[in-house]
């Protein structure tokens, strides 16, 4: 049964339970329906960047670039909509055309780096790791390092209001959820997962479906960036630098594998969640930041634990 | 086997979720300051947490604490937490000056006393906050002026180079405003020929320092405008042969701003020529009080000042005991 319970897709969703249930009793305020709002408003940014990762993971790959595209989407947003000095200050389209901008330099971004991997045969480590760094630079030396702020109050409620921001995290959730499930492109990622070799003897198109899914990585990165900004009411060069732990963290905590073909939104929407509560609690009860440091990377290091189990357990 | 392992595994993931309920703090009675630090990774920031602690206890407060580890959205949530959690009072390091405004917005609307540490905001009059900040523009040129004199001693024309923090940070800016006002007085002593971006990064101030110094080998003036870049620098002055001390030839006149440990074992070793040393203990003092007063209905006023003051080889002995960073070297 612990076995079983272990290996179920609704493990970390228990876990999720077992932690409320556990620590809401003893900790002030973390079952209140505003702490509750706030860490659902927390989680969504982060969900949609780990989705994007997910997709990239399912193909047996990984895009450590996702943080330098938040930053460098985020930046080109702001300076398209600034009221100071921005490309369309005040113009009724601006807010649409940045928002539109972001998603396509995110997607363009996240496409380069997949056809450097999938047609150069280029290490995914090495290509996104390179681009994480190039774009980190472009961004600070393009914006000199300054914030961008003054940002049309249109734009902040895409972050700000609830409403507005679960549709867009909700809504991208759903077309990346329909993409792995439903589509072809969701059982070839599958199987160039599981062996790329047999799936390019299978037919499967696998340079154009590895390209696809950075550069639906990238899409995701530029959507979490809209929320990001939003939140933030600021273009940070800076904008999510250190939040890779906790996207690959809440992606393998969910189920995704580090080895390829197997992964779901839905396990990683647990993973998310799972790993924003810890911090919320943790936060709460008012622990040592090193502390809560280290309790979230044993979460991880757990989680990858169990990954490896289970891909030993299907090999033998 | 298979099962075996997999068996410990969920006691294990269960155990520590229930030790965790009896851990933290149990109920506490003192009223509560929530102290969110953008990190932690400097002898800075560590002295001023510190010293606050001190002043929250001496004052009769328990602190609750979050560092945000040089991530905006992480604090938002982290003060988003501590309203949660109904704190007295927050005092903050934010990020930068910009990304806090929505903090601080959603601190004045919980009706909760927000004081900055250190670093002030931009986020002009919707804003209620008050902001305890070093005279970084003051502190700076002073501190440059003490270098350009040691400079005009020696009758000849310095070549300088600066190290710029991060300009998104008001005290960046204002470190490196004070130094240009100094410079640009005293053009027939000093030529800036060095302009160097650190972000705060000690890597990248390395390598700005050591490209400078290969383009520029006659840099023999360095103003940085943080302490804890300095040994960054040192390093690159002696991979180059030039790290000497006051009086030696081939002294690369050498200035900060901060105070700290390493400045200090620098100063007493004869590298240093100057630092703007920040009062710590004002501001953490300062920062406690204007809780206090906006709890009592007061309303501080919206930046206090502290003035801070220069050290070098010439007034060490009396002024080191006011130097946070000697606590640090002992």
């Amino acid at each position: 049964m612990i076995q079983r319970l272990v290996s179920s897709e609704f493990f970390v969703l228990a876990l999720c339970v077992l932690l409320l249930a556990g620590l809401g009793p003893f900790t002030p305020g973390l079952l209140s329906a505003e702490n509750l709002t706030n860490v659902l408003a927390a989680m969504l940014p982060l969900l949609l960047v780990a989705a994007g990762q997910t997709v990239v993971l399912i193909g047996g790959g990984i895009d450590l670039s996702a943080t330098a595209i938040i930053a460098f989407t985020s930046v080109t947003g702001a300076k398209i909509m600034t009221l100071s000095g921005g490309w369309m200050p005040g113009h009724p389209a601006a807010v649409p055309v940045a928002a539109g901008v972001m998603l396509l330099a995110g997607f363009l971004i996240g496409l380069a780096n997949g056809i450097a991997i999938a047609w150069l045969r280029m290490s995914a480590f090495i290509v996104t790791m390179t681009s994480l760094m190039a774009v980190s630079g472009l961004t600070v030396w393009a914006t000199e390092s300054k914030n961008i702020a003054d940002l049309p109050a249109g734009f902040l409620a895409l972050g700000q209001r609830p409403p507005s921001a679960l549709a867009i995290a909700g809504g991208s959730l759903i077309l990346i959820h329909v993409l792995l499930t439903k589509s072809i492109f969701g059982r070839w990622l599958h199987a160039i997962g599981h062996n790329a070799r047999t799936a390019r003897v299978s037919g499967v198109p696998v340079p154009a479906v590895t390209a696809l899914s950075y550069a639906v990585s990238g899409l995701s990165a530029g959507a979490a960036a809209i929320l990001l900004t939003g939140r933030l009411e600021t273009g940070s060069p800076v904008l999510g630098q250190t939040m890779m732990l906790d996207i690959i963290g809440a992606a393998v905590i969910g189920g995704s594998s580090l080895f390829g073909g197997r992964g779901n939104v839905l396990w990683t929407v647990s993973g998310v969640l799972f790993l924003t509560l810890l911090d919320n609690a943790l936060n709460l009860r008012g622990l040592s930041h090193f502390v809560i440091m280290m309790i979230k990377g044993a979460v991880i290091l757990l989680a990858a634990g169990l990954d490896t189990l289970r891909r030993s357990g299907q090999t033998e | 086997m298979k099962s075996s392992r997999r068996s410990i595994l969920l006691p294990l993931c269960a155990a520590p979720l229930l030790f965790l309920a009896g851990c933290g703090p149990s109920a506490p009675k003192k009223p509560v300051i929530g102290v969110s630090f953008e990190t932690l990774q400097t002898e800075f920031w560590v002295a001023g947490y510190d010293a606050i602690k001190k002043e929250c206890a001496a004052q009769g407060y328990d602190v609750a604490e979050a560092v945000a580890d040089g991530d905006a959205g992480k604090q938002l949530e982290q003060i988003k937490s501590f309203i949660t959690r109904k704190v007295d009072g927050i005092i903050m390091v934010p990020k930068d000056a910009k990304t806090c405004v929505p903090m601080i917005k959603a601190a004045n609307t919980a009706g909760i006393p927000i004081v900055l540490f250190n670093r002030g905001a931009d986020g002009g009059p919707d804003i209620r906050t008050t902001a305890v900040v070093a005279d970084n523009i003051g502190l700076t040129k002073l501190t440059v002026e003490h270098m350009i004199a040691e400079a005009r001693k020696t009758g000849r024309k310095h070549t300088a180079a600066i190290l710029l923090g991060d300009l998104g940070d008001l005290n960046g800016m204002a470190r490196r405003d004070g130094a240009e006002a100094a410079l640009s007085a005293a053009p027939d002593v000093v030529e800036v020929v060095a302009r160097i971006p650190t972000e705060w990064n000690q890597e990248k101030a390395q390598a700005g320092v050591v490209n400078a110094l290969q383009a520029h080998p006659e840099i023999d003036f360095i103003f940085t405008s943080s302490d804890f870049l300095f040994p960054s620098i040192t390093s690159a002055l002696k991979s180059a042969g030039k790290y000497h001390k006051a009086g030696e030839p081939g002294h690369v006149i050498l200035g900060g701003f901060d105070g700290d440990a390493t400045a200090w074992r620098m100063l007493q070793d004869g590298y240093l020529d100057a630092t703007g040393v920040q009062d710590v203990y004002f501001e953490a003092k300062q920062s406690v009080q204007a809780i206090a007063d906006q709890r009592a209905g007061k309303t501080p006023a919206p930046s206090i000042l502290d003035p801070g003051f220069v050290i070098h080889r010439g007034n060490m002995a009396e002024k080191s005991s006011q130097m946070w960073g000697t606590q640090g070297a002992k």
